[in-house]
């Protein structure tokens, strides 16, 4: 069959444009935007608060006392800020709505989100009740609800954001290294930091993560493997993290579908859920019927934190123990572009390191060392977020924790950088390379995966003598 | 790598910025509409899908993955092409006015010439084809459906939707035919 008749009247018709029904934008926004009129739109707050934080820099240069507080503030910013990114919504990079634990100090954070994430799953929910009118309905009243919600967010979220745009602002001016060298500041500056600037920071992080989360988000989605644009923007440790998870996170890819688990899916699973006529997995399997499917499978870098007692063995050698914590992340795209399965996984290491060190230069309150021992960790909890997407609109997402946990014991090896901050204390970052010993009933993690692999700590270390 | 501008207005868009999405509205709606009309013919029914569909664009825009430039016109008129299905379907015995006749294929190879027809024509054409037809014609002209892909969408066997589309053909080229006749007729 000649079809180029077909091609033509699609190419010709391509661009092709009709009058846009009276008073549409009007209506839509009414539905979308009516209580968010007396609002100034967020995207102009960094125009606006960068007057402010020219302001705000002369105010410090009077005062030499300020500036050191505000730095000590800073520093603890950026080390809170880092370490919920590393921490927290590492995933959120992936537009899933899930919503991690959250503690004391992301209260706030919670507040202003849930709102907005309940009302998006009973929209999703509505949704995929497609075929009834009241479903519509809660639809539409989900969106008279989100807009309070909305603006409460906004609103804050303007204060939050300007403020920490100066913060920003004054940031970006040291040099990478003294990044670094403020990071130190954090441990011995915390508590007798100025309150009216330290307050305000630490409150407004949890948002502003999200926020850099979905700037972030940008980067990775198209180009994975291009850091090097990140790397330029952002402050030291973002770029690090960037950086991490582009360059080494490992990837694993099947032709047809796959669970999280990296095993086909059987055919039970993929069967059993065709009674139901509204079941999103069957929703995926038809919209897909007809294409090549595959899965990824993505494992970003691990990341662990940790809190280690170190014993000086004369000048050179010295042995360590400690806690570490260590949060792993995969996720899972099985399916085609538009109709796909996404699954998130978390899981939370805590973990007992045995190390021995040797020094290989000390100046002054700088140590660069290198480091070898073994490790032995237990998930403490881990969770997968499964979500169902067709046609590019989430229909279902559903959450399960992960049962069996095994222990995991591995070795590795590093270069650390310790950094004295007080007599006793000091502040350490080691990228390094681990090697895990396989456990087949793990959960399916780049421990399993990619056994040997790169790795990256941060810690306090309590030396003894 | 540069950013584009498409990837700029996602931004803003994700932030669900009133501006930015009254920048993608105008810029994009004009299109739409005409994708929406093709499937629904009441205009006040375009209006409330293309409502619906930017509704829905407005919540899941964070399930939007840009692959380069056009994406973002690709994703929007597959919601809006959804829409409007729902739509239809909603609006009562889709699936028997499409399986409902069940005409022998009439055997017409000719394919409809729209050369030089002007496109408002052609958008007149393809309005007046009957509901069935059209919905068909343009998931399988305009979205590249195959009638597999159809025939899941809508509900209807295979082979019915491939018929449909044969006679949405043989329709088009009945009317390109007058078409050509009437403008003949002014001229003389």
């Amino acid at each position: 069959m000649n079809n180029e008749w077909l091609n033509n009247l699609r190419s010709r018709m391509d661009d092709h444009e009709e009058d846009v029904p009276e008073g549409l934008w009007d209506d839509i926004k009414g539905e979308l935007f009516s209580e968010d009129e007396n609002n100034s739109i967020p995207g102009f707050i960094p125009e606006i608060h960068e007057g402010g934080a020219g302001k705000k820099e002369k105010g410090a240069g009077a005062g030499q006392k300020s500036l050191f507080y505000r730095l000590g503030g800073i520093a603890a910013a950026i080390a809170l800020l880092f370490l919920l990114t590393k921490i927290l919504p590492q995933n959120d990079t992936d537009k899933t709505l899930s919503q991690k634990p959250a503690n004391a100090k992301k209260e706030k954070e919670k507040n202003s989100l849930n709102p907005l994430e309940t009302e998006n799953i009973s929209g999703s929910k509505a949704e995929s009740g497609v075929e009834s009118p009241l479903a519509e309905n809660i639809l539409n009243t989900g969106v008279s609800k989100k807009m309070p919600a909305q603006k409460y967010f906004n609103t804050e979220e303007k204060n939050r954001v300007g403020n920490y745009q100066n913060i920003q602002e004054i940031i970006k001016l040291p040099a990478a290294a003294e990044s670094f060298h403020q990071e130190s500041k954090i441990t011995q500056k915390s508590s007798p930091a100025d309150d009216t600037v330290k307050e305000p920071i630490i409150e407004k992080i949890p948002d502003e993560v999200l926020f850099k989360q979905e700037e972030v988000k940008e980067v990775y989605a198209e180009n994975t493997k291009h850091t090097a644009k990140s790397h330029d923007k952002k402050s030291w440790m973002l770029s690090m993290l960037t950086g991490n998870v582009a360059s080494n996170s490992a990837e694993q890819q099947f032709p047809g579908y796959a669970s999280i688990t990296g095993k086909a899916m059987n055919v039970e699973q993929v069967w059993s859920t065709s009674e139901y006529h509204d079941d999103p997995l069957t929703a995926i399997l038809l919209a897909n019927q007809s294409q090549p499917v595959e899965a990824r499978i993505r494992h970003k870098v691990p990341v662990t934190f940790g809190l280690s007692l170190y014993y000086n063995l004369g000048k050179r050698w010295g042995i360590g123990t400690g806690l570490n914590y260590t949060k792993l992340a995969s996720e899972l795209h099985s399916g085609t572009e538009n109709n796909y399965i996404k699954g998130d996984q978390t899981v939370h290491y805590i973990g007992i390191p045995v190390q021995v060190n040797y020094n290989v230069i000390q100046k002054g309150r700088f140590t660069g060392y290198i480091t070898g021992g073994a490790l032995v960790e237990k998930p403490v909890s881990g969770s997968v977020t499964t979500t169902y997407v067709v046609n590019d609109e989430i229909k279902d997402s559903s959450k399960e924790r992960l049962d069996h946990k095994p222990l995991q014991f591995s070795v590795n090896t590093a270069v650390g950088f310790q950094l004295k901050v007080i007599d006793k204390v000091g502040i350490y970052a080691e990228p390094g390379i681990g090697y895990h010993f396989k456990e087949e009933s793990a959960p399916n993690t780049i421990y399993k995966e990619k056994p040997f692999h790169f790795n990256m700590k941060f810690g306090i270390r309590v030396l003894l003598d | 790598m540069e950013e584009s501008k498409e990837q700029i207005l996602v931004k803003h868009l994700l932030k669900k910025e009133e501006a930015a999405w009254k920048e993608l509205f105008g810029a994009y709606s004009g299109n739409l509409t005409y994708v929406c009309s093709r499937y629904v013919a009441e205009r006040e029914d375009v209006h409330d899908v293309l409502q619906n569909s930017f509704i829905k664009m407005f919540r899941s825009i964070e399930s939007f993955e840009y692959r380069g430039s056009g994406s973002l016109k690709a994703w929007m008129t597959r919601i809006t092409v959804n829409e409007s299905l729902k739509h239809i379907k909603q609006k009562g015995d889709f699936k028997s006015a499409v399986e409902v006749d069940d005409l022998p294929d009439i055997p017409n190879e000719e394919e409809p010439d729209f050369e030089e027809i002007p496109r408002d024509d052609i958008m007149m054409m393809i309005k007046s084809l009957p509901d069935g037809y059209r919905t068909v014609f343009n998931l399988f002209v305009f979205e590249k459906k195959s009638h597999k892909e159809i025939a899941g969408l809508l509900g209807i066997a295979e082979n019915s939707s491939a018929s449909q589309f044969h006679r949405a053909k043989g329709l088009l080229v009945q009317k390109i035919k007058e078409f050509k006749m009437s403008k003949k007729a002014q001229y003389e």
